[in-house]
């Protein structure tokens, strides 16, 4: 599938000439977890055949989520329809809710905190009418825990193997994390976070192809595309992959909403902006190795620098 | 799990689950409760596990108290699943495995789970084939220990 490629509302992740792991958040202007963007009704298609096909990889809870899952559909569906009465509508009578998608033209009735009355778990309800992943972390005994979660485009892990897994051992496989100490300072950071002040920050990473949903458990087939990237066709193949994330904290059950909306954009519309082209090379350029062989572009970064520089230089390359 | 006990103090009971063989890895820690006068109480298996008493000896055991489990690597997980379902969490409990130990292994494209030795490095997934690389990433979740995809 080809996506929106649309330079003018890409999130465009860098500032300066040098990336590190940091804690990136900035609080957010406009309270919002969810963005509806032009892509809605392809990505929408794509996330609720991965819902349907592949429940396991996509979807997983622990049973004791089911009040925060409640929370969460409280919390989208009046920001949806706050912030896209156009594209959305609820009547709420005491407890009985009739929600409207009016892009798939669909009416949900359904009993508020009664899951009888849904035809899936809370979480995987709304999840079928956001772009977004939803992952749902509970807080107690001085850790946060992700006890639930909706994961269809995930940036190389598994929400499987991560269910019920403290904040820290999530981040384990993160080289160097541990060692400067950020897992600790945005545990910390995460854990003060307060109901109505909500957090967002993005997370970059490149990957080769345009496919949203990376998860680790399709990395065998998606992955071999790194071997196939040459200077000729990294314009094309090669995407830079933003993940905006956002935190809210939910005060009922004081446990936190982390949203991921997954944007990709060609090397080749990345170019075509000359100060994006100019700071991407030089942060490509100067990543250490440990960052590179996370991110998974090690394997290629030499043909993207020689494709970057190439069209640094005013060339193109077909 | 680990290979040996150690003695956490200041506990309001002590609990230590093993059969013959580990009880003698717990007997230091056993003999730290008696010398600190802390109450404590044994249970003993015998033979093949039988897991309907352990179960109901852990689950009539009030707050504050903390668990040792010695026992060989084939049944000590099952042990160490069965207290968390009671509500043990990792900080009220020490898991002390004897014998070879095996890990396991989720595999990342099935999630099957699989066993490896101690030294192996990659195995094959016994449920789809795949060739697993296996990496220090651990889920206390599933007991398991991630394996990635080995070759691309």
């Amino acid at each position: 599938m080809k996506w929106n490629d649309d330079l003018e509302h890409f999130p465009y992740p860098f500032k300066g000439s040098v990336y590190r792991y940091s804690n990136n958040s900035i609080p957010m202007n406009t309270p919002i977890s969810i963005e509806i963007t032009p892509d809605y009704k392809d990505e929408m298609l794509l996330k609720r055949n991965l819902l349907t096909h592949h429940p396991e990889r996509c979807y997983q809870s622990l049973s004791h989520t089911t009040t925060g899952q409640w929370e969460i559909v409280n919390l989208v569906i009046d920001q949806l329809v706050t912030y896209y009465p156009q594209h959305f509508s609820v009547e709420k009578k005491d407890a009985e809710w009739t929600f409207h998608n009016k892009i798939f033209d669909e009416t949900h009735k359904f009993t508020f905190q009664d899951e009888r009355t849904l035809p899936c778990e809370p979480l995987a309800f709304i999840s079928h009418h956001v772009q977004e992943d939803l992952l749902f972390m509970m807080q107690r005994d001085g850790d946060l825990y992700l006890d639930a979660g909706q994961l269809c485009f995930p940036a190389n892990w598994s929400l499987a193997f991560n269910l019920g897994m403290k904040f820290k051992s999530i981040h384990h496989p993160i080289p160097g994390f541990k060692e400067e100490g950020m897992d600790d300072r945005i545990l910390q950071f995460l854990m003060r976070l307060e109901a109505g002040n909500p957090w967002e920050r993005k997370n970059w990473s490149l990957m080769a192809g345009d496919r949203l949903d990376t998860s680790l458990e399709t990395f065998d087939k998606w992955g071999k595309l790194r071997k196939q990237v040459t200077r000729e066709n990294a314009g094309e193949l090669v995407h830079l992959r933003v993940e905006v994330q956002k935190l809210f904290r939910l005060p009922r059950t004081n446990s936190i909403l982390f949203t991921i909306h997954t944007h990709l954009l060609s090397l080749e519309k990345l170019a075509s902006n000359h100060e994006w082209l100019k700071q991407f090379y030089d942060i490509l350029s100067e990543l250490p190795a440990h960052i590179l062989e996370y991110k998974g572009i090690s394997l290629y970064r030499d043909e993207v620098l020689n494709f970057l520089n190439h069209r640094l230089k005013g060339g193109k390359v077909r | 799990m680990n290979k040996e006990a150690v003695f956490i103090p200041h506990k309001r009971k002590y609990l230590f689950c093993a059969d013959q063989q580990g009880m003698k890895l717990l007997s230091d820690v056993i003999e730290q409760v008696k010398r600190s006068e802390c109450s404590y109480d044994l249970f003993v298996f015998e033979g093949d596990p039988d897991w309907k008493p352990f179960f109901n000896f852990l689950k009539k055991q009030k707050m504050g108290t903390y668990l040792y489990v010695a026992l060989n690597n084939q049944v000590l997980g099952h042990a160490q699943t069965l207290a968390e379902e009671i509500g043990f969490s990792a900080e009220e409990a020490q898991y002390v495995v004897y014998g070879e130990v095996v890990r396991k292994i989720f595999c990342c494209r099935c999630h099957g789970i699989n066993e490896a030795k101690e030294k192996e490095i990659e195995i094959t997934c016994e449920q789809c084939g795949l060739v697993l690389s296996i990496s220090d990433h651990y889920s206390t979740h599933h007991h398991a220990f991630l394996g990635y995809v080995a070759k691309l």
